[in-house]
């Protein structure tokens, strides 16, 4: 079967102030009709640049140097803008990563798909108008008749999502790009959102290349992956092959990187050392050779040519991983355990540290023209329980508006709770005076997510660190150098990083200041607000690992908040599963994993997607359905129970109370759990947990 | 949307309050400032005390703002002794044929520099971008005066194309039927504003086109055009709407100059003259005047805005 | 006139979200960053503001006009004080490089005055009315809540009044010299510095590392003095490089109609007063060289102004 989309040895540029980046340096792959190709890689190895190269939509700088991009058998590369015009948003559609900066904010959505029928077909405004709403019925916008006269703005951002896929796929093109097309949704969303491109896939007859930096969206839709490096392509093949055999050390070592492998087997995360190289002067020889663990010297000198030994599994490496009959120099895919240290256990996990009861926070909600009257109340966290013990790490996970980056604040003290009590080390928080509290907050520290905006981009790294010092008057101003000196160490930053200034750094070396500053006044509980979601998954195997070290040096005790939960997993001994200001679930790490009891818990995990096609292949749920409800208005009883599959009557009149489960400290708030519970309605107070 | 038109009224209105409050204080901030302004600097003291008194200056100034404030709620701007007539009426007077002049004039100038701004973004750094760019900065860099100075000399002296004074009818269809006589002070205006809007529009285009909005539009295969009017054009005007509120100051303030250069009977030029009288009356009266068209076209701006805007229309 | 809002000369395309910025070349977490000395805010936006030749052109342009103006009259020597009737209008010759204005005074001496004015009176201007103004600004956009909407309709009020008319009244109510013209320009120019602070403040406020300063324990206080002031300097040096342009502009625009400086100083636009009523007769050199200086004065503080813009934005381009 002849393939749909041809690309030969593609190479595109960039016109920067530096210099000309090639971003994308000899790209060959073929995408059959209807296919999946998934093209995976970290940021800046080209991923989107290949993707735009083929409609010739690259930014100003941009243009294709070289190589053919033949779709059905005709040369796009070359084509003139009229000519390309026709393909774009006809033979193929693409979607973008962000769908709220990716529509006309003044035009309605109905308009705008009705657009991109207009410029393709023959037909009047009013049948562009029904396309638009046939499609859009099709992509599962509800009422589509009424919110055709819309405006992005008044969307969510999954249904936004599902606008754009109308819009690319108004015209019935053969190939569908989407260029990140989840990343900046929820996960539960984000799995709605892949299936109903797969559904459409096969309903349309349609190819798609999806282009993502998650191995796990890979895994569990793409047919074939390519994945990327410094704009070659290092590894394609089928995906089962490049999850279970792959042959290319960097694709190795990404797996090896990722948590929920490791947390599995109990292992170390593998970090890969050093950055990805500068394309504006590409290195010769192989580009993975300065960070790969087998380089030799032919690897630094000469470049590796994509080849493979089998058909459809091509690899661009002399050396290869995996075992093979014809390669002697092949090695065991191994992890080398003796490079590293055995898994570390935990330091002892001691007594209760932080104890939250009945915690809550509501924000005022106003209205008015004049003087703002509260209309009513944004309940971000109602009436959550729970605590964590010395030494221990406990993850809060849950999706955005669940409320776990308020209950953050609240414990660090940049916000004040509207009732419910935080309990530090036996004394109430919220009870202390002025001056109290600022000598407490010593003990608990922040790690923020943003580490470029938490920076002060005007000041030093040393002066940054040195601050919460002078801030709590620890020590003289000698004493304070040396201790930043000794922190700049932990961290694994030279000491010549004090001199510099933050936007001298990458995105991993702030993370890193970011967690020097947090350790600088010797705190027990350390608050990590998504400490590792704006990182490549290499840069947060690094990150990762030093956190888990330095709890073991240190004795830290991890209040570690985030919406992914491989790294949660990974990381905490305890976790706990918010809902739209409620807490859900919480119980030991495995435990909840494995055996979750609420069924919210469950659709989290169904809708996250796993780097290992046999488990995405396995998962038969259909995750969690629907849109998240208003906090303003949760729904009455269960906050959950609008979009769970075991909802009943009852769920919307009594609140679920929590209840034990198996497992120490394992509890649940469901009328219908996933599993029965064991013994008697838990205490209304966490102190048992 | 509602809201916020409310609350922007609302925000007018106390802005207006300030201002009257403001220019009360200036009228009475010398003292016996009010009864001098009658009277001329020169007056003896107890002139003006007798006068004080008679015209209520001597009563508290609460009182007496109150009752100014309530005059010049009905339109009454007080009696300007040394012109012997009504304030409200030299205002009505003059007024129309000041707006006359520079709304045509800022009308041109928009005319002019806008699709001059679309077009410097959309062929950015060419030559001509680059020309246009560089009158602009003389062209906002010169003082309105001196623009206007300039066409006299050039064209009215030097070259003697057009008169160097513009019409002195007193209605507005008089003015209106010697067009000949309109074009150098319009043209004063409207070099002034076409610099600017040129600016504005050009960058207001320009951050338009990065946008993720028109790389969509593009890959929907709309031409070049298409996306520029069909997409950019609209966003990009919705800047310059509220800019056009800001402006309303600067223009006012223009139309002095260009009223005493071409000898206009216009209110820029009452306000000159009065204030060779030393009329502070009929000065403050001009001010308050102005600023309440001020604050009221930009609340015009502001509604426009809110018009335009889906975001906030739909909020 | 100038009193506006002013659009930025360029802007640079930005690069496609996934775009290659080339990232630094370092072997791991145990190298340092960057090789070269350690680069300052000031050191890059400097480097930013000499790149762009207009600025560099500007700024010298300013320090010709500094030393025209105030180390001129060393060398070009003439009498500006009396009014010398008998030489009134006369034509350029080698005695009076550009002639004489109507009272007799040597024109060129006049533009050494007039620029001395300008500039005395637009650095001063625009320093207080900006010292001011951001102090303002600041306090407002860091109070919040109802005191921040009252200040700000106070801003509002003032900026809606004409700044000509004003000036004009205050120049008839109180005797204008060089020292009153800086209080009547600061006094009604300050409201523009202060929204634009107010709003760089409110900004600023909610940067993460604000609260950073909150969460190690510190004060409000340290958190404006120490990171939210440092960060809006910024805003404000461009501000009052504007306000200088926009100073001389309106203290000739009120000397060209008459109301300006009182002799025996006086600015360049009050010598081009005379020169719409000889306009006629063909005095060239009472027109062009004083309307020359005001527009090349004010576009060369423009393009500095540009030029420092530019250079503190790069700063936040940089990710």
């Amino acid at each position: 079967m002849a393939p749909l989309l041809d690309i030969r040895d593609l190479r595109t540029e960039i016109r920067l102030r530096q210099g000309v980046v090639h971003a994308v340096d000899g790209v060959s792959f073929q995408v059959d009709p209807g296919e999946t190709l998934g093209i995976v890689g970290e940021s800046g190895c080209g991923k989107t640049m290949t993707a735009l190269s083929i409609m010739n939509l690259l930014p100003g700088g941009g243009s294709i140097a070289g190589g053919s991009i033949q779709l059905n058998g005709q040369e796009l590369s070359n084509l003139s803008d009229e000519n390309m015009r026709k393909i774009r948003g006809n033979e193929i559609g693409m979607i973008f990563q962000d769908p709220l900066t990716s529509l006309n904010p003044t035009m309605t959505i109905g308009r705008q798909i009705a657009e991109v029928v207009s410029l393709h077909r023959d037909v009047s405004h009013e049948q562009a108008m029904d396309r638009a709403v046939e499609v859009l019925d099709l992509v599962g916008i509800p009422r589509v008749r009424e919110r055709i006269k819309e405006y992005p703005h008044q969307f969510s951002g999954g249904m936004r999502q599902r606008v754009m896929i109308a819009m690319a796929l108004a015209c019935e093109p053969k190939l569908l790009i989407a260029d990140e097309p989840t990343t900046a949704l929820d996960v539960t969303i984000q799995k709605q959102i892949l299936e109903l491109i797969d559904d459409l896939r096969h309903r349309l007859g349609m190819a798609v290349i999806l282009v993502t930096h998650d191995l796990g969206v890979i895994a569990g839709r793409a047919d074939r992956v390519a994945v990327m490096y410094a704009g070659k392509i290092d590894e394609i093949t089928d995906t089962d092959t490049l999850f279970t055999r792959p042959r290319h050390p960097y694709t190795e070592a990404l797996f090896q990187a990722l948590p929920d492998k490791a947390a599995e087997a109990g292992e170390r995360l593998y970090s890969i050392p050093g950055l990805p190289p500068d394309l504006v002067n590409p290195p010769t020889g192989c580009r993975f050779a300065a960070r790969c663990r087998y380089a030799v010297d032919k690897c630094r000198q000469e470049e590796p040519p994509l080849a493979g030994e089998v058909a459809g599994h091509e690899f661009r490496c002399f050396f290869p991983v995996g075992p093979t009959e014809r390669n002697e120099a092949g090695r065991m895919a191994s992890y080398n355990q003796s490079e590293t240290d055995a898994p570390l256990a935990g330091p002892g996990i001691g007594d209760t540290l932080l104890e939250l009861q009945h915690l809550v926070k509501d924000y005022p909600v106003t209205k008015g023209a004049v003087l703002q009257r509260r209309v009513g109340w944004l309940s971000a966290v109602a009436d959550v329980n729970f605590t964590i013990r010395s030494g221990e790490t406990f993850g809060l996970v849950g999706e955005s508006g669940c409320g776990k980056s308020t209950i953050g604040k609240l414990v660090v003290g940049l916000e004040k709770p509207t009732s419910g009590s935080i309990n530090f080390d036996g004394k109430d928080l919220s009870k202390s005076s002025h001056r109290e509290y600022r000598r407490e907050r010593r003990n608990i520290q922040l790690m923020f997510q943003d580490s470029y905006a938490s920076l002060d981009p005007r000041m030093r790294a040393g002066t940054l660190l040195r601050e919460p010092l002078v801030i709590q008057g620890i020590g003289t101003k000698q004493e304070q150098l040396t201790r930043v000196g000794e922190m700049l160490d932990k961290v694994g930053l030279p000491r010549t990083a004090a001199d510099r200034y933050p936007h001298e750094f990458s995105g991993g070396q702030r993370q890193r200041l970011g967690f020097a500053r947090a350790l600088m006044l010797n705190p027990e509980l350390i608050v990590a607000d998504e400490p590792v979601s704006a990182l490549d998954v290499s840069i947060q195997a690094q990150v990762l690992n030093m956190m888990k070290e330095l709890q073991h040096d240190l004795g830290l005790t991890y209040l570690f908040i985030s919406h992914d939960l491989g790294v949660v997993r990974y990381l905490s001994d305890k976790i706990g599963v918010m809902y739209l200001g409620k807490l859900v679930e919480v119980g030991p790490a495995e435990e909840v994993y494995l055996r979750p009891a609420h069924p919210y818990t469950r659709g989290l995990l169904d809708s996250a997607p796993v780097a290992d096609p046999e488990a995405e292949k396995a998962k038969v749920s259909e995750g969690v359905t629907g849109e998240l409800p208003s906090a303003i208005h949760p729904p009455s009883g269960c906050r959950f129970r609008t979009r769970c599959p075991l909802a009943q009557a009852i769920c919307a009149d009594v609140e679920p109370p929590m209840r034990r489960y198996p497992g120490e400290g394992h509890l649940a708030a469901c009328h219908f759990p996933l599993q029965n519970p064991v013994g008697d309605v838990a205490a209304s107070s966490a102190t048992a947990v | 949307m509602i809201g916020y038109l409310i609350r922007r009224v609302i925000q007018a209105v106390i802005v207006t309050i300030i201002v009257t409050i403001i220019t009360f204080v200036l009228l009475h901030a010398v003292p016996g400032g009010e009864v001098r302004a009658i009277l001329g600097i020169r007056a003896s003291h107890a002139e003006i005390v007798a006068d004080s008194k008679l015209w209520g200056f001597d009563q508290p100034l609460y009182v007496q703002y109150g009752k100014w404030l309530w005059q010049l709620l009905h339109g009454n701007f007080g009696y300007d002794i040394k012109l012997a007539s009504p304030v409200s009426t030299q205002l009505w007077q003059h007024l129309p044929r000041t707006l006359v002049l520079a709304v045509i004039g800022t009308g041109v100038g928009l005319l002019i520099g806008i699709p001059l701004g679309i077009f410097q973004a959309v062929r950015r750094y060419s030559a001509l971008d680059h020309i246009v760019t560089g009158i602009g900065f003389v062209g906002y860099g010169s003082p309105t005066f001196f623009v206007g100075l300039l066409l006299v000399q050039w064209f009215a002296v030097d070259l003697h194309i057009f008169p160097a004074f513009a019409p002195q009818a007193t209605s507005i269809g008089g003015i209106l039927s010697d067009p000949v006589a309109l074009v150098l002070p319009v043209a004063t205006y409207a070099f002034v504003a076409f610099a600017l809007w040129s600016r504005f529009m050009r960058s207001s285009v320009l951050d338009n086109i990065v946008q993720d909005y028109v790389r969509t539009a593009r890959a929907k295969g709309a031409s070049e055009r298409r996306v520029l009017w069909g997409h950019i054009f609209r966003n990009s005007l919705i800047t310059i709407v509220t800019l056009l509120g800001l402006q309303l100051p600067v223009v006012i303030g223009g139309a002095i100059f260009i009223e005493y250069v071409f000898n206009y009977p216009g209110m820029g030029l009452l306000f000159f003259q009065s204030a060779l009288n030393t009329d502070i009356q009929m000065m403050l009266a001009i001010t308050v005047l102005t600023t309440i068209l001020t604050i009221v076209g930009n609340l015009l701006a502001d509604i426009g805005y809110a018009m335009l805007d889906p975001r906030v229309r739909y909020s | 006139m100038g009193m506006t809002p002013h659009p930025e000369t360029t802007v640079e395309p930005l690069a496609a979200p996934g775009t290659l910025v080339a990232p630094e070349l370092t072997a791991g977490p145990g190298q340092a960053p960057s090789s070269e000395k350690p680069r300052s805010m000031f050191r890059r936006g400097w480097e930013v503001f000499a790149e762009n030749k207009l600025a560099l052109v500007g700024l010298g342009f300013v320090i010709f006009i500094l030393l025209f103006s105030f180390v001129g009259p060393l060398i070009y020597k003439t009498q500006q004080v009396s009014v010398t009737l008998t030489n009134s209008d006369c034509t350029p010759s080698a005695a009076h490089l550009l002639g004489c204005d109507d009272l007799g005074y040597d024109v060129v001496g006049r533009l050494m005055v007039g620029g001395q004015s300008s500039l005395e009176v637009g650095l001063a201007a625009a320093f207080v009315a900006c010292l001011f103004g951001s102090i303002y600004g600041a306090v407002s956009g860091f109070a919040g809540g109802v005191i921040d909407a009252l200040l700000m309709r106070i801003v509002d009020a003032m900026l809606s009044i004409p700044f000509i008319f004003v000036l004009i009244i205050l120049a008839v109510l109180i005797h204008p010299s060089r020292i009153t013209m800086i209080a009547f320009i600061a006094l009604i120019y300050w409201p523009g510095p202060a929204r634009l602070v107010r709003g760089e403040t409110l900004s600023l406020r909610t940067r993460e590392y604000v609260a950073a300063v909150k969460v190690a324990g510190g004060r409000n206080s340290r958190a404006v003095l120490r990171h939210i002031m440092p960060n809006a300097i910024g805003t404000i040096i461009v501000q009052a490089t504007f306000a200088v342009a926009d100073s001389i502009i309106l203290l000739s625009s009120l000397g060209f109609l008459g109301f300006g400086i009182q002799l025996p100083q006086t600015d360049w636009g009050s010598m081009l007063s005379s020169g719409l009523n000889y306009i006629n007769l063909g005095y060239w050199w009472l027109i062009y060289p004083a309307g020359l200086l005001i527009i090349m004065t004010v576009v060369a503080f423009n393009f500095i102004g540009d030029a420092l813009r530019d250079a503190f934005e790069t700063r936040l381009q940089r990710r």
